[in-house]
């Protein structure tokens, strides 16, 4: 295992192997190898358990590799949003924005300034001084997406972050994550088990296995940006490329 | 709606003690139960009154309160630490966890002769008993609160560059301080018990002492009037933990 970084380069991931309880254990990820382009934004598709979240959990440093290779962009720092509620619930949602600036050492002024900022691009501008326990799960996703943008790392990493929201608040949220996102283009990798949300939102999707998960294929996504939800599914390309996504999903 | 439903909620919890008390009270004066064993709340209250204002209720509950405190104090700051330290280092955990696991087995009365063999007849043996049953509250409300802390917070912490000490100050610690805060109500409770129980056998004042000195004369009206002051106490303790906790713990104000 070594990881090294390739400056402002691609995110580079090389036969690959994480498995959890020793030797005879549950093998995650077998062999995995994947290339993300930089500054694009790179969805993860597969069926859960398949070991997307290990694939990000990996990256961010929270499994240990049993053998491969990482080589992370832009002198390797990430930013990470998991799945599920990951809002700390004793800070406001702004010092929760803020919680990665303070760890790399930003004044407290600076950082709750950029916090405030970013919560108003969410459209949260009025609830910074909330505690997560206050918010809705939609607006809560939204403080851990700011959160992951706010240390401007070249890397983010996220994991489900809208699968819990109805579909309604999913769209608007989308939405908003690519402005914040195209305004940095960062590399992004995005894991969903939802086609169409990778279809609205990547550049790039690939298709995970059954455990032990390695890619099964990478697709270009072939719509230009900005995209609509609504009109998006008009274009026949998208029939097509939902099929063949549905296809590799649906393979043993 | 809902102010008329509190208010409902209110007026119906008053209703039995109401009753109990205005029972208590018609009995004791048509004598059906004996005034000598049962004096009526009406004689409680108004020798309560003379002898706090005498000032030897207030002493004693004062001497009471200050073993209390000084017990409660130094039994949770050191079960706090030992506790978080637990949570946090698997040495220290497996050190420290089957002695103390052992050690709160044993009823806290029952190591009151103990006690007094090793410090004898002093308030450093009161102070400890109450120390003693506190320490071991705190520190399994300790160690369960950081073992329950969700591991996503863990995770984004570490994920954000947060090392070993970080994740335990700014993740661990907050995370653990709601079971640290049921752990400490809890404790005080048990406190209450054990300094009334050794000062009903080692002591000459406080209100543990005045109750079993009373009981012993046969001066009831003054047994009830300890019973009364150390209740009040109890809950003045628990109010002003709860007040800390509102402070200390502002996300769960609402």
């Amino acid at each position: 295992m070594s990881s090294s970084a390739v400056a402002a380069g691609d995110l580079v991931i090389d036969g690959l192997s994480v498995g959890y309880g020793g030797a005879g254990g549950l093998r995650a990820i077998e062999r995995l190898s994947l290339r993300v382009e930089a500054g694009s934004f790179h969805a993860l598709l597969g069926p859960s358990g398949c070991g997307k979240s290990t694939l990000l959990k990996a990256l961010a440093g929270l499994v240990r590799p049993r053998v491969g290779s990482i080589a992370l962009p832009g002198g390797g720092s990430y930013a990470y949003v998991p799945q599920g509620s990951s809002c700390f619930p004793w800070l406001r949602a702004d010092e929760n924005v803020a919680y990665g600036l303070k760890l790399r050492g930003v004044g407290r002024r600076e950082r709750i300034e950029r916090a405030r900022g970013l919560l108003s691009d969410l459209g949260l501008g009025g609830f910074a001084r909330s505690f997560p326990s206050q918010l809705s799960e939609g607006m809560r996703q939204r403080v851990a997406i700011a959160r992951g943008f706010a240390v401007d790392a070249p890397l983010l990493l996220m994991d489900e972050p809208l699968s819990a929201l109805d579909f309604q608040t999913k769209v608007g949220v989308q939405g908003e994550l690519l402005q914040l996102w195209e305004r940095r283009r960062c590399t992004v990798l995005y894991v969903t088990h939802d086609i169409d949300e990778a279809l609205a939102l990547a550049d790039r999707v690939s298709v995970f296995s059954h455990r032990p998960g390695r890619i099964l294929e990478t697709i270009d996504v072939p719509f230009a940006r900005p995209r609509s939800y609504a009109t998006l599914r008009e274009r026949p390309e998208y029939g097509v490329t939902f099929h063949r996504l549905f296809e590799l999903l649906e393979a043993p | 709606m809902k102010a008329k439903r509190l208010a409902r909620g209110t007026l119906l919890g008053l209703v039995l003690p109401v009753f109990l008390v205005a029972w208590w009270q018609v009995a004791a004066d048509r004598e059906w139960i004996s005034p000598l064993f049962y004096p009526s709340p009406s004689d409680v209250l108004e020798r309560t009154w003379d002898q706090v204002l005498n000032g030897s209720l207030v002493d004693d509950t004062r001497i009471t309160a200050y073993r209390l405190l000084l017990g409660f104090v130094f039994g949770a700051a050191p079960g706090l630490v030992a506790g978080l330290a637990s949570g946090v280092s698997r040495v220290v955990r497996e050190l420290l966890y089957p002695l103390a696991t052992a050690l709160y087995m044993v009823p806290r009365i029952a190591l009151l002769p103990l006690v007094l063999v090793a410090l004898s007849l002093t308030d450093t043996a009161r102070v400890f008993m109450v120390a003693f049953s506190v320490f071991f509250i705190v520190y399994f409300s300790a160690l369960s609160g950081v073992e329950q802390v969700d591991r996503t917070h863990i995770d984004t912490a570490r994920a954000f560059g947060a090392g070993r000490t970080r994740v335990a100050i700014s993740v661990l610690l907050p995370g653990a301080a709601p079971a640290v805060f049921s752990g400490l109500r809890v404790a005080m409770g048990f406190a209450l018990i054990v300094i009334v129980g050794t000062e009903f056998l080692a002591a000459n004042d406080g209100l543990g002492a005045r109750i079993w000195k009373s009981y012993q004369i046969f001066d009831f009206v003054s047994m009830y009037a300890g019973i009364v002051a150390v209740t009040l106490l109890g809950v003045a303790l628990a109010w002003v933990l709860l007040v800390a906790e509102w402070l200390a713990l502002p996300w769960r104000r609402h």
